[in-house]
């Protein structure tokens, strides 16, 4: 990992068209500013991370799964 | 022409004309982005999606309607313009099911799929201010 020390104001560019701007510290945190184009897409690491666990645990699943949870649901609307 | 694979579940013969394209993949799926939808054998709320590229990765999906009555997704120009769809056109919300061992099923309501069936394709969008979670069990 390249690591480098910015200075409030300061920036990163990243490739043509990825800018990266250190705004300033605020208590534990750091605000930065990011400009790219629009549809570039931005997570935060932490909810990036969430949602690939999400994606990955909900295509572990099998056919017998399947038929039980419909069993359990048309039964469920049908009461 | 109809085509066939191979996946976990059996063989699978499908209509190229009905896939689904994941314009950028899903979260942490980036390189898969043709789907084929399979019905449920049973009647009911759920149906799957298969990727036609990789047999083991296939999802349970549902319209979160369902059980979530005011669930509602609005695509913004960004969106709009990857599905490749207008203002006015039809677009569906539908959330990923996951089934955990305990088969307690939640609904992934914070990073639903959204899906233009004018152009049937499809993006995976992430409500990172909403109140929904990654894991929404179903209401009781």
């Amino acid at each position: 990992m390249l690591v480098l020390t910015r200075k409030p104001g300061e920036g990163i560019v990243i490739g043509d068209d990825i800018k990266i701007t250190f705004i300033e510290t605020k208590g534990a945190g750091i605000r930065i500013g990011i400009e790219a184009p629009a549809g570039k897409k931005i997570y935060r690491q932490e909810v990036y991370d969430r949602i690939c666990l999400e994606n990955r645990e909900a295509s572990q699943w099998n056919l017998a799964d399947l038929d039980m949870l419909t069993s359990a649901m048309v039964k469920k609307e049908s009461l | 022409m109809k085509q066939t694979i191979m996946t976990r579940f059996g063989e699978v013969e499908f209509d190229p004309q009905n896939i689904v394209r994941f314009v950028e993949g899903l979260i942490g799926f980036e390189n898969l982005h043709d789907f084929i939808v399979m019905p449920n054998r049973k009647n009911g709320p759920l149906f799957w999606i298969q990727s036609v590229e990789d047999p083991d990765i296939a999802f349970v999906l549902t319209d979160p309607t369902n059980f979530f009555l005011d669930y509602k997704v609005v695509p913004d120009g960004r969106e709009r313009d990857k599905l490749g769809i207008g203002k006015d056109d039809e677009c569906h919300a539908l959330a990923v099911v996951t089934v955990p061992p305990d088969r307690k099923v939640t609904l992934n309501l914070m990073a639903p799929l959204l899906f233009a069936p004018a152009t049937n394709r499809a993006i995976q969008v992430v409500l990172e201010n909403s109140p929904y979670k990654t894991r929404e069990p179903l209401p009781v």
